[in-house]
């Protein structure tokens, strides 16, 4: 029934209008929805790819910016995965919520979580109001992988998803290898986030 | 050349000849003939030979020639019989051609004829049409003189449905049609453009009359005129403002209701019934009155608009509700003191403790209700635009924008975010609620006399099931995903750790835990206890039960997902396929929390190996090490009278085991079973490994085996021998007459049975019995 070998949780957030509706929906349906309405508390979607012969199933997760759906978004952080946080690179607002989502991140996803910095909508060239270092720099202050993208170009989105899978396969692979820290990391499920120590018998 | 010469003499000789009359003459010429005839055939000889030469040469081709010629010939008879047929063939032809002739002539006058018929069938046919639109300007004529009159008179006697009707009727009438025949028979100014300036006049007038009318209708309350000019906008082609005046009416009824109902409700006295749902009530009766608005006004729309103008009346009544909607969500909010409650939640989930539960609970409860009201009756108010714009658009393709449109409004009215907001509050209390109340279960954790579980278990689970289902009760999906995840967070995260905690502290060891048990016992009856004894057997039963807690717990969480499951599914029936797919998602997360809870309960079984079973199973093997196996005669049917060891050692297990039964649950007890049988089997392996064996010592190891397991399958459902297999070969091997005799077991020969035993591991329990000789073990081919 079970016709892959390993399922990620991927869960975007970041602030309302960003175009994390539209990263989703440029990998796994492929366009770029104009005029897209915000979303509503959590939308998500699946997208099965194939890592070196595993078939490996991406759930993502795709939260509303907006402050009033903050409670049900922060549910999401804990099984997740892989984070993806991102800024719209053409608002300065966007990217000075940056620590308060980072803020976010600390007191509710576990510590083994992947998470990316994304600089989406590069293809407003002239609009743009942060430079790609800048990005960068703020990525690599807090441990955070960092693209840039734009959904509405393809731009780099096929590459963010397909490395977040590359690397989570990588790491249920590491623990297969390594059983006695199995019971750390549950395949299909979530990551514990229980304090390191505890679980070693 | 020589025939030139014969014709050129014979010629001239010839006709002399016939004219010759003289017999000599006659004679001579004769003569010189018959001489010409010599010549002339000689050289005919002459020729011929040289010809046939020639041909000789040429007899090759001639052949081929001949050949051709002979197929030739032989197609002679076909091609004659051929000739002979289009022969007899050609009198029909010519037939032929005079009737075909006779036919063209016939159809080409046929053709003219019917041009000719059909010609005038046409003109008749544009006569007719022209008859036919003459007459019916002469009737819209006659109408627009009609409706001239009637609107008149209708105006007159007040009849503003007759007028209207009227007004309606020549509105459906081609008025440029009307002009152009008005134009080409009169004179401008004529009777037509006074009627149509009349008319015209006349219905300005019935708009005018009818707005005001319907707002005086409105002001008097006069329902029946409301209705009755509300049913006229649309014959004046005035849809939208139809639709625009009666919806404000309705809005305004409504408004007047709520206010009354807001008002009585701020007035109830705490004591009332429903003064916990106050709020919830109120909202709901406005959702109500809403509804029962549409309900009775949609068939009135229908009829006297058509389909597809309800939305516009129901968006109406929409900024109506959310302007209700946020003065009792205001109202609730200032009554139930919220913000300072929401206040109080954020900064930290545990530090504080000013929040009442008990209160959060009456107000969680209420903003579930309110969630559910409001959710219902936007599914309603949705399914009734939806199916009126079904009716108006009947493909499915043009409908998918105004779908849009129609979910666009109710997603993005107030009320559906006054709700978001009120949910997003919603979770937070409740999973700070749920917290709170579990750490409580937690810290008031008690047990009573002979329970194997903790209150905290049970009052963990109802506590979360007690939220989770409160959630469901708010029809919110994304309410019902979030609380879901919190309670897998609560469960996987904090709960587990209260178990793991406790169990980490680990069984004390180096104390029996019977003679413990004594002792509580003694000194409940003596009234006294020493501390650190008293301490221990508490450290104990508390080890016990965390770890039953722990094993009920697994148990729980699958059960918990289940009944969530069929809970969640009623909300199934009015939700998407996406949000039943995100329901699932967040439920299948549940189920895999039960297995975090194995893992403690493998935690806590290590600990108790390590410290009660070990150490009690080594004296047992230390018994069986001490007692000789290389025995006489004498000494085995001493033993049959006095058990050296099995007897003193299930005992001793009998003891131990039975101290746990009652303190673990069934599952965990055969799990303690099953670990002490794996503890037992190794040690005795070990300490068979140590002794050595004569013939009847090996029939002494096989007697006291078969005592063992017979105990230990005594004391478990599930079968042990298994367990026992290696142990149960080594004895067989142990009972041997001589060595050879392996080989009646091994191999070919070993029939059923499976050896666990490896080749070597044969041959070291062979070296056990001191009567086998170690070549003849070394011969053996194993």
């Amino acid at each position: 029934m079970e016709d892959y070998k390993y399922l990620f949780k991927v869960v975007l957030i970041g602030n309302a209008g960003v175009g994390k509706t539209c990263l989703v929906s440029r990998y796994t349906k492929g366009f770029f929805p104009p005029g897209q309405m915000a979303t509503i508390g959590v939308d998500f979607m699946i997208k099965t790819v194939e890592i070196d012969g595993d078939k490996v199933k991406l759930q993502i997760w795709d939260t509303a910016g907006q402050e009033r759906f903050r409670s049900i978004t922060q549910s999401y952080y804990r099984s997740a995965n892989a984070l993806i946080l991102v800024y719209d690179v053409c608002s300065q607002q966007s990217y000075e919520s940056l620590p308060h989502w980072i803020h976010e991140i600390e007191l509710y996803a576990g510590t083994k979580v992947l998470s990316y910095l994304v600089g989406n909508k590069i293809d407003q060239a002239d609009k743009r109001e942060i430079p790609t270092h800048v990005g960068r720099e703020f990525a690599e202050r807090y441990e955070m992988r960092f693209l840039e993208t734009s959904a509405k170009e393809a731009d780099n989105v096929e590459k963010l998803f397909c490395s977040i899978a590359h690397q989570l396969t990588a790491q249920a692979r590491d623990l297969e290898l390594r059983p006695e820290q199995q019971n750390t990391f549950v395949t299909g499920g979530s990551t514990p986030i229980s304090p390191p120590g505890c679980c070693k018998f | 050349m020589a025939t030139s010469i014969v014709d050129a003499t014979s010629s001239a000789s010839m006709d002399s000849i016939e004219n010759l009359t003289e017999l000599d003459e006659i004679k001579k010429a004769l003569e010189q003939l018959g001489k010409q005839e010599v010549i002339f055939g000689y050289s005919l000889i002459a020729q011929f030979s040289h010809t046939g030469f020639k041909s000789s040469q040429n007899f090759k081709f001639s052949e081929h020639v001949e050949q051709e010629l002979k197929a030739l010939l032989e197609h002679q008879d076909t091609l004659e019989s051929k000739m002979n047929g289009l022969h007899k063939m050609l009198p029909n032809l010519q037939i032929l051609e005079t009737d075909s002739r006779q036919l063209t002539s016939m159809i080409s006058f046929t053709s003219t004829l019917a041009e000719n018929v059909s010609g005038k069938v046409r003109k008749l046919d544009l006569a007719k049409s022209r008859v036919v639109e003459c007459s019916q300007r002469v009737e819209d004529i006659l109408d627009l003189k009609f409706c001239t009159d009637g609107v008149q008179i209708a105006l007159q006697n007040e009849d503003y449905e007759k007028a209207a009707g009227h007004v309606h009727r020549f509105r459906n009438l081609d008025e440029t049609v009307i002009r152009i025949s008005a134009e080409t028979n009169e004179v401008p100014g004529g009777t037509l453009d006074t009627s149509f300036k009349q008319l015209y006049e006349s219905e300005e007038k019935l708009k005018n009359i009818v707005h005001s009318k319907f707002d005086a209708a409105v002001h008097c309350q006069d329902v029946a005129s409301v209705e009755r000019f509300f049913k006229i906008f649309p014959l004046l082609a005035m849809h939208n403002e139809g639709i625009t005046k009666f919806g404000k009416y309705l809005a305004a009824q409504i408004s007047e209701k709520a206010d009354n109902n807001l008002k009585l409700a701020l007035h109830t006295p705490e004591n009332d019934k429903r003064a916990a749902v106050l709020f919830a009530d109120t909202i709901t009766l406005l959702f109500e009155g809403i509804a029962r608005v549409v309900e009775i006004h949609q068939p009135l729309v229908e009829t006297y608009y058509g389909p597809g103008r309800l939305f516009g009346m129901l968006q109406i009544l929409q900024k109506e509700c959310d302007r209700q909607a946020r003065k009792v969500i205001e109202e609730f909010k200032s009554q139930r003191k919220y913000d300072a409650l929401v206040g109080d939640l954020t900064p930290s989930f545990f530090s504080i403790t000013c929040i009442n539960p008990r209160e959060l609970d009456v107000i969680l409860s209420e903003i579930a209700l309110i969630s559910a009201r409001a959710e219902l009756y936007m599914r309603f108010m949705r399914r009734r635009a939806l199916g009126d714009v079904e009716l108006a658009i009947q493909e499915v393709e043009n409908r998918k924008s105004t779908v849009a449109e129609v979910e666009k409004f109710w997603n993005g009215c107030e009320l559906s975010r006054l709700v978001q907001e009120l949910i997003n509050v919603y979770i937070m209390m409740e999973e700070y609620f749920m917290r709170e109340m579990i750490l409580k279960a937690v810290s008031m954790d008690s047990s009573e006399e002979g329970q194997q579980t903790s209150s905290m278990v049970d009052d963990t689970f109802f506590i979360v099931k007690k939220s989770v289902r409160r959630a469901i009760s708010s029809s919110n999906i994304d309410g019902v995903c979030a609380m879901i995840n919190h309670a897998c967070t609560v469960l996987e995260q904090d709960f587990r750790e209260v178990l793991y905690s406790r169990l980490r502290a680990g069984f004390p060891s180096g104390f029996d835990l019977q003679h413990a048990y004594n002792i509580v016992q003694a000194s409940i009856t003596q009234g006294k206890l020493q501390s650190s004894d008293a301490e221990k057997v508490k450290a104990r039963a508390n080890f016990l039960m965390s770890l039953n807690n722990a094993e009920v717990t697994c148990d729980y969480c699958k059960a918990l997902k289940d009944n969530l499951e069929d809970e969640v599914s009623k909300l199934f029936t009015q939700c998407s396929e996406q949000s039943k797919a995100k329901l699932e998602s967040c439920l299948g997360d549940l189920g895999t929390v039960s297995g975090r809870f194995k893992d403690v309960v493998d935690f806590g079984f290590s600990q108790l190996t390590t410290s009660a079973i070990k150490p009690r199973i080594k004296p047992v093997a230390d018994a069986f090490l001490s007692t000789s196996h290389n025995i006489t005669e004498e000494d085995f049917s001493n033993y049959e009278a006095n058990d050296p060891w099995v007897q003193n050692s299930i005992v001793t297990l009998d003891n131990m085991l039975s101290t746990f039964k009652n303190s673990l649950t069934s599952a965990n007890y055969e799990a303690f079973v099953s670990l002490v049988t794996t503890e037992v089997t190794a040690q005795l392996e070990k300490a068979v490994g140590k002794t050595t064996f004569n013939r009847l010592g090996g029939l002494q190891f096989d007697k006291e085996l078969r005592g063992l397991v017979g105990y230990l399958s005594s004391v478990t459902t599930w079968t042990i021998r298994d367990k026992f297999a290696r142990l149960t070969q080594m004895a067989t091997i142990l009972n041997l007459e001589r060595v050879s005799e392996i080989m009646d077991y091994w191999g070919q020969n070993s029939g059923p049975l499976t050896w666990r035993l490896t080749p070597t591991e044969v041959r070291q329990t062979l070296t056990l019995r001191i009567d086998f000789r170690g070549e003849d073990i070394k011969r053996l081919k194993l």
